[in-house]
């Protein structure tokens, strides 16, 4: 157990995004529980689809989990460990009016999290956390009498059936002709036991790294460059083509080049866009608004849209399905296929990668550099979270910004201009605000980003 | 609104009734308070058949997992099973998830320690302290505990009956048996057993989906369909199991439930004949016990009503047989905990060795009737009421182990307040069902009277 000073903020957030959480510290079987009453109070009656990923907390969790739902008579489906957006397929695609994903994401290892989802398949909406969170304080669960309890049913192929949803979108025969080689860490996370054997699938050379379950995570199982060094060796020294690195439910994606060069999550969304507007998928390109302007580059060379969300799983999915988007997705390397689901999808973002590699037969360092050169710097301000949102409220008050042609005030407040922008908003997870920018060249960008620290720590 | 109160949390246990007062936070409180009062280790869980037994379950894993404490699971099982399966797996505990003989309704959680019997009161106590303090281990990371299953648990234990059985005896006189299983989780594993020990089974209600087709409590009362079932299969005699296949109750071949009370004596009878030493059982048992004590030359020990007073008495002093006169048999050869498989193998042995039907076995005895009674008593009147008893009774022979227990040459009385109601019970044994009768009344009488 280990502790924390009085003052400190306890690690655990009870958001719109779930309840996340330290095990041995705030997240306690107790509170698993009660809120996994909440959900099935929430969404029942009917089916509950349950899944986690690898964490050593993930079987605590899940019985407790299995447990609250059940207590509410739901009848509960426990997926075992699958990637997240498998849990999200399984919920739409079945008559289960919701889905529990026990993961913390990209999260160290001590962390864990309830993530909810609704009938379909996308996570719940703030309106929807709203009512789900009313229904845990006020603690007035359902509870099922004996003889409305319904017995706990299991379903091992729901991986399998996410696997076979992304293939229908694949050209597997351009793809199986490359013949690529592929690297692939799975971070001992939830992918683990699904895409080495995809890709083999494919027709790939595989080159698996931390693609064993059973073992704890290699490294913080977030997908960022800091953590692909291991990869970007492997890389190297098989001669892949290609390096992919998933976190630990199979949401973020990111990538490493034939050089052993990690460019970043960033990258991935404009790879991702690239392949499926290059394919003629029709519609728009919706992102957030903290996500590289690349996108729009990449928009811009196929006529396309690009609408900006708050940044948050749950706004880029609804804004997917409500713009009917052909591809959805954020910086951080969480890509939405349409076609396939409304879920953040980095076994299906790797694949659509890796066909377009395929397809236009050019090296991954190739289709990097073909993207603009943009440098985006990413600050954060220490800023407790009961002062969070008058200090943002306040820097609104006291704007001025001549080289801004455009504000958006969606989430924070954001700046864009002809060749940058900057973006200062509050965290949902730890008690700072981010301000993060881009422009051409590393200087200007930095400058824009100090610029707005220095606005945020006067109002502190 | 009076508030029904259905939660009974005491040394022996929590007891609920499932959408009411048995909730999975409960559980996993208690789970997480048993964790950390093992201290780590291993921990054996089985249960009955209930529809709620798996909810529970789940919420003890997720309670024992967080506390650090490794799980064997051992699924739907008799409870002696996994009291054997706490001393085979050397685990440093257990949680028997069953209400036993109550209605479906309910459900409860007993604790089992490293020896694989109940926690005594003491032990039950200091759960109850670790519980109320909430002051739980709570582990993370790989210090968190694992999950096992022991598909072998059932099996074990019926090898160490039917190792501990004269199966030849039994096959030679190839009863033929009814069992009524109530749907607990003796179904189907009875049957099994039976027929390997040498008898023709007939079985009733031997699906283990905790649909119970009659209140599970083996009592004359609850057991017309067995005894039916015996006379329409022209059976030697037909057993009625509780939900858990801790307790049993006989009915004869011509179809009469005999009391639950000569399970225990016939049981003895026969545990007292394979070898010497006490017996034991509670004050609140027939006086046939002590017969059968006459016979083999036996002392016979009575201690506390509860399962583990008598188990740790049988323990302690190194009895031959023992158990409580509701139907519980504790073989101590095998362990010390009730054992309605166990207990159905000692009476057919022992009517195969003795070439009795059930109903000349049970008119060895001395005939006697127990009549069992409770008239209301809150918390605060007890002592005033076992105060009054032992005034009224003062010129006879007492024993006051527990409440006020009344000996006279042909008959007894017992008066002891309920640990899960706010009852005195009353029970009394003489020649007759009148006698019996009358006892209880006059008790009741001057209970009544002590309150006001």
């Amino acid at each position: 157990m280990s502790s924390f000073a009085a003052g400190v903020s306890r690690p655990l957030k009870i958001t719109i995004g779930g309840v996340r959480g330290v095990v041995g510290e705030t997240l306690t079987p107790d509170l698993l529980t009660n809120f996994s009453q909440a959900f099935g109070t929430w969404a029942g009656p009917g089916k509950v689809l349950v899944s986690r990923d690898t964490r050593p907390s993930g079987r605590m969790a899940q019985h407790c989990v299995l447990a609250g739902l059940a207590a509410t008579g739901c009848e509960v489906v426990d997926l075992g460990i699958c990637p997240t957006a498998a849990l999200q397929l399984a919920v739409k695609d079945s008559d289960a009016v919701g889905g529990v994903a026990i993961t913390a994401g990209h999260n160290n290892a001590d962390w864990n999290a309830l993530k909810f989802i609704r009938s379909d398949g996308i996570f719940l909406n703030h309106h929807q956390a709203e009512e789900l969170l009313n229904v845990y304080h006020q603690k007035e669960f359902t509870k099922a009498a004996w003889d409305e309890l319904t017995p706990i049913g299991s379903d091992h192929q729901a991986g399998r059936r996410h696997l076979d949803a992304i293939r229908a979108q694949l050209d597997l025969d351009t793809i199986r002709a490359a013949g690529l080689k592929v690297a692939v860490d799975c971070t001992n996370g939830a992918c683990s036991d699904f895409t080495p054997g995809f890709l083999s699938e494919l027709g790939c050379e595989v080159f698996p790294i931390n693609d064993d379950p059973n073992l704890p995570f290699p490294h913080e199982p977030k997908p960022d460059a800091a953590n692909l060094s291991q990869l970007r060796a492997l890389v190297r020294a098989a001669g892949a083509d290609a390096g992919f690195a998933h976190d630990a439910d199979g949401d973020r994606l990111g990538f490493v080049t034939e050089e052993g060069v990690a460019p970043g999550a960033e990258y991935t969304v404009c790879l991702a866009a690239e392949m499926v507007l290059g394919r003629g998928d029709p519609g728009p390109v919706v992102t957030n608004l903290s996500t590289t302007m690349r996108v729009e580059d990449v928009a811009r060379k196929y006529g396309r849209e690009v609408i900006r969300t708050r940044v948050g799983q749950v706004y880029i999915a609804e804004a997917a399905f409500n713009h009917r988007a052909a591809i959805a997705g954020e910086g951080s390397g969480g890509i939405v296929f349409p076609a396939i689901n409304y879920a953040h999808d980095s076994i299906a973002a790797l694949a659509h990668i890796v066909e377009l590699m395929a397809r236009t037969g050019r090296k991954l360092s190739a289709l990097v550099a073909d993207l603009p050169q943009y440098d985006m710097v990413r600050e954060t301000v220490p800023c407790p979270s009961q002062r969070a949102f008058s200090v943002l409220q306040e820097l609104r008050d006291d704007l001025e910004a001549e080289w801004a042609t455009e504000v958006n005030l969606d989430d924070g407040i954001k700046l864009i201009g002809a060749d940058r922008w900057v973006h200062v908003r509050v965290s949902m997870t730890e008690p700072r605000i981010w301000v993060i920018s881009e422009a051409a060249g590393p200087q200007v960008a930095q400058d824009l980003a100090d610029s707005y620290m220095q606005r945020v720590k006067r109002l502190l | 609104m009076p508030v029904i109160q259905s939660l009974k949390i005491g040394v022996s246990g929590v007891r609920g009734v499932i959408g009411e007062s048995l909730t999975p936070q409960l559980v996993v409180g208690f789970a997480e308070a048993f964790g950390t009062y093992l201290g780590g280790g291993v921990v054996v869980i089985g249960r009955d058949t209930r529809p709620s037994g798996e909810m529970i379950y789940h919420a003890l894993v997720g309670g024992l997992l967080s506390a650090g404490s490794e799980v064997i699971d051992v699924g739907v099982c008799p409870a002696p099973t996994i009291g054997h399966a706490v001393v085979d797996l050397r685990a440093d505990g257990g949680i028997a998830i069953t209400a036993s003989h109550n209605p479906a309704q309910w459900n409860a959680l007993k604790f089992l320690r490293a020896d694989g019997m109940f926690l005594n009161s003491y032990q039950g106590e200091e759960l109850l302290n670790v519980y109320h303090q909430g002051a739980f281990v709570i582990e993370s990371g790989d210090a968190l505990g694992r999950v096992g299953r022991d598909e072998g648990a059932v099996n074990r234990h019926l090898s160490k009956v039917i190792s501990a059985t004269n199966r030849q005896a039994i096959a030679s006189l190839h009863p033929r048996v009814v069992v009524d299983s109530c749907n607990g989780s003796g179904s189907r594993i009875t049957a099994g057993l039976l027929e390997k020990v040498g008898c023709e089974v007939i079985a009733i209600n031997d699906t283990p989906d905790g649909h119970f087709p009659r209140d599970p409590e083996p009592v004359p009362e609850n057991l017309g369909q067995l005894c039916e079932a015996v006379k329409e299969h022209g059976a030697d005699l037909g057993f009625a199991q509780d939900a858990d296949a801790d307790r049993l109750a006989i009915v004869s071949a011509d179809g009469e439930a005999i009391s639950e009370e000569f399970t225990l004596a016939f049981a003895c009878d026969v545990m007292a004949e394979k070898r010497s030493g006490p017996l034991v059982t509670n004050l609140s048992t027939s006086r046939m016990i002590d017969e059968v004590g006459q016979r083999h030359g036996c002392s016979v020990l009575r201690t506390k009503v509860g399962e583990v007073n008598v188990a740790e008495a049988m323990l302690a002093n190194h009895a031959v047989g023992g158990g409580e006169g509701n139907g519980g048999v504790i073989d101590p050869r095998l362990h010390y905990c009730r054992d309605n498989l166990a207990a159905m193998a000692l009476i057919l042995e022992g009517m195969a060795t003795r070439q009795v039907t059930v109903k000349e076995w049970a008119e060895s005895f001395r005939p006697s009737a127990i009549v069992k009674e409770k008239t209301p008593c809150s918390a605060s009147n007890i002592q005033t009421v076992l105060l009054a008893l032992q005034r009224k009774y003062a010129g006879e022979e007492l024993d006051l182990t527990e409440g006020v227990k009344v000996l006279w040459p042909d008959a007894w009385l017992h008066a002891r307040p309920s640990a899960t109601e706010p009852i005195m019970r009353v029970i009394a044994e003489a020649d007759d069902e009148a006698a019996a009768r009358g006892l209880c009344d006059e008790a009741i009488e001057a209970i009544d009277e002590a309150i006001g």
